[in-house]
């Protein structure tokens, strides 16, 4: 059995416990083959980092889990908390509790900083006030009346996630959140993840930092090339060099 | 060109720019929250002005003032949920072959029912006559035919000028709808989600709004203004099948003038085409071509239009 078989099977087998599963997806943008049958689960209240070389089909992963209109789920199931999101379109994913924070931050142009949270809380199922926002982002407070994108890249962030959490979340997929950013933001931002995992909220991380997520992490998927090339204890991943150098390349 | 001239040119401009406002800003509003190029946009204002003849000789004016914008609100809904929902993710060149074959299939149906030519639109009463205008020291004569007409003083006037009602009424209405527009998606939940939906409707989705059902509205909105522009703009353009057709390409240029999705910009192409158009009628070989002009000058200068933002539908 290869490891990818292996894996999956294991996935399988913990089918009942996890939060998030994702059973054997095989997702398409247009004709492009990009998710070969992965299946993965997350256990509740953790952070799984979500690692793989460009080009491997993390942010790929993160859409189809969210529902995105593209790419295509063509074949397999994904389980939230029971709930079959692979029915659900991406409003109505959103709505049972899945907040993607895009690699590109996707905050809504002309529109200020306030609005681009007054438009999370406008479908049913919201999470924490604007008020409550601003509390956990005081600098995002200071800023609330200008355009959104005169931001700095780690403002838009904090305002990415913080748009998130104005939902009720239970799963957050964070695509990238590191990206661009200085040590210090990044150093900011692990802190708000960690204040996200003590609330309990499940969090799925895809980030090209592999070792600043992993140290985050309590779980790891390996992605390499459409299919799940690991699955375990991120700790594990943090000790086996190997493993590390084969498909992560650190 | 005397103070009067040049008042008279900038009346007409205003009224002429309008009615391209009103067309061209439903047209804007649809392309720019849905991104469909929508050839029957033309044919919701023949729809418009045949239900406000209709309506308006049945029942009365007021009735059609009230009647028509909401029947194409109902209209706007079916028509996006019957047929253009479907071509959200075809190319442009589908949308438009689908929504140009509607408007035909609706211009043929008011030929077939109504006939090709123009048929007289019923104006109140209140709406035949003439605006008197008048300057410093004008004596208006003490006759009936002056004293009931409405009078606008305007301190740099010479002497006195007379301009029809309804089209001044047809800019206060236009002003009005175009304000209540503005108002709408300016001040309320409901226009943040659309302006919103407008740049990037698939994060409006991963926020758990239901845009398409938004959209559907916003397309019965853009219906609604068309509605408007029909029951107060038919008396000016005629009651034929084809006015749709003429209306059409004039309103496109003003969307793309102004800037795509751009509704300042819509407002203020239309208002600069209805001035371009107003001011170059002395030289008619000019005024066919001018609004082509205005178009290839204002895409030189600024590619993305009057208003347009980088990022919007490209």
């Amino acid at each position: 059995m290869s490891a990818t078989a292996e894996n999956a099977a294991a996935a399988g087998a913990g089918q009942n416990q996890a939060f998030l599963s994702c059973r054997d997806m095989h997702a398409y943008y247009g004709e492009s083959y990009i998710v070969q049958g992965m299946s993965f689960d997350v256990p509740e209240g953790g952070i799984m980092a979500l690692l793989g070389r460009n080009g491997a089909g993390k942010t790929t992963t993160l859409r189809t889990i969210a529902r995105a209109h593209e790419p295509t789920l063509k074949q397999g199931e994904i389980w939230l908390a029971g709930q079959p999101l692979h029915k659900m379109n991406a409003n109505k994913a959103a709505r049972a509790g899945v907040q993607l924070v895009p690699e590109d931050r996707r905050i809504i142009p002309g529109i200020t900083v306030e609005e681009n949270l007054i438009v999370a809380q406008v479908a049913p199922g919201t999470g924490w006030s604007i008020e409550e926002v601003y509390e956990h982002f005081p600098r995002l407070a200071e800023r609330r009346r200008q355009d959104a994108v005169t931001l700095s890249g780690g403002e838009q962030q904090m305002l990415a996630v913080a748009r998130a959490m104005a939902r009720e979340v239970k799963l957050l997929l964070l695509d990238e959140p590191y990206e661009g950013l200085a040590p210090q933001i990044v150093q900011e931002i692990e802190r708000i993840v960690e204040h996200v995992k003590s609330l309990g909220i499940t969090t799925v991380m895809v980030e090209q930092n592999a070792i600043a997520a992993l140290r985050l992490a309590d779980t790891a998927v390996i992605v390499d090339m459409g299919e799940v090339a690991y699955q375990g204890d991120a700790q594990e991943v943090l000790d086996n060099k190997e493993l590390r150098e084969e498909y992560l390349a650190v | 060109m005397s103070v009067n001239d040049v008042f008279l040119q900038l009346v007409t401009g205003l009224q002429l720019g309008a009615i391209y406002a009103l067309i061209a800003l439903g047209l804007t509003l649809i392309f720019g929250t849905l991104g469909v190029v929508n050839f029957a946009h033309g044919a919701l204002y023949v729809i418009a002005i045949y239900a406000a003849v209709v309506i308006g000789g049945q029942i009365g004016f007021w009735a059609a003032v009230i009647l028509v914008p909401l029947l194409l609100f109902v209209v706007g809904i079916l028509m996006e949920r019957g047929i253009i929902q479907y071509f959200y993710d075809r190319p442009h060149t589908d949308q438009i072959l689908v929504t140009f074959g509607l408007a035909l299939v609706i211009e043929e149906g008011a030929k077939a029912i109504f006939g090709a030519n123009n048929i007289p639109y019923p104006i109140p009463d209140w709406g035949t006559g003439q605006m008197l205008f008048y300057g410093t020291g004008a004596t208006i004569p003490g006759v009936p035919r002056f004293e009931e007409m409405p009078q606008v003083w305007m301190p740099f006037i010479e002497g006195m000028l007379f301009y029809p009602s309804w089209r001044i009424i047809l800019i206060a209405v236009s002003f009005l709808a175009i304000g209540g527009l503005f108002a709408l998606l300016q001040f309320t939940r409901f226009g943040l989600v659309v302006r919103a939906g407008m740049r990037d409707s698939e994060m409006l989705r991963f926020l758990g709004i239901n845009i398409t059902a938004r959209f559907a509205i916003v397309f019965g909105l853009g219906a609604l203004i068309a509605g408007i522009a029909g029951v107060f703009g038919g008396p000016i353009t005629q009651v034929t099948p084809d006015v749709g057709m003429h209306l059409l390409v004039p309103s496109f240029l003003v969307v793309v003038i102004g800037g795509m999705g751009s509704l300042p910009g819509a407002l203020l192409s239309a208002m600069l085409l209805g001035m371009a158009l107003s001011f170059s009628a002395e030289y008619s070989a000019v005024q066919q071509i001018v609004i082509y002009l205005v178009a290839v000058v204002v895409l030189l200068v600024r590619p993305r239009g009057l208003m347009g933002k980088k990022g919007v539908l490209e």
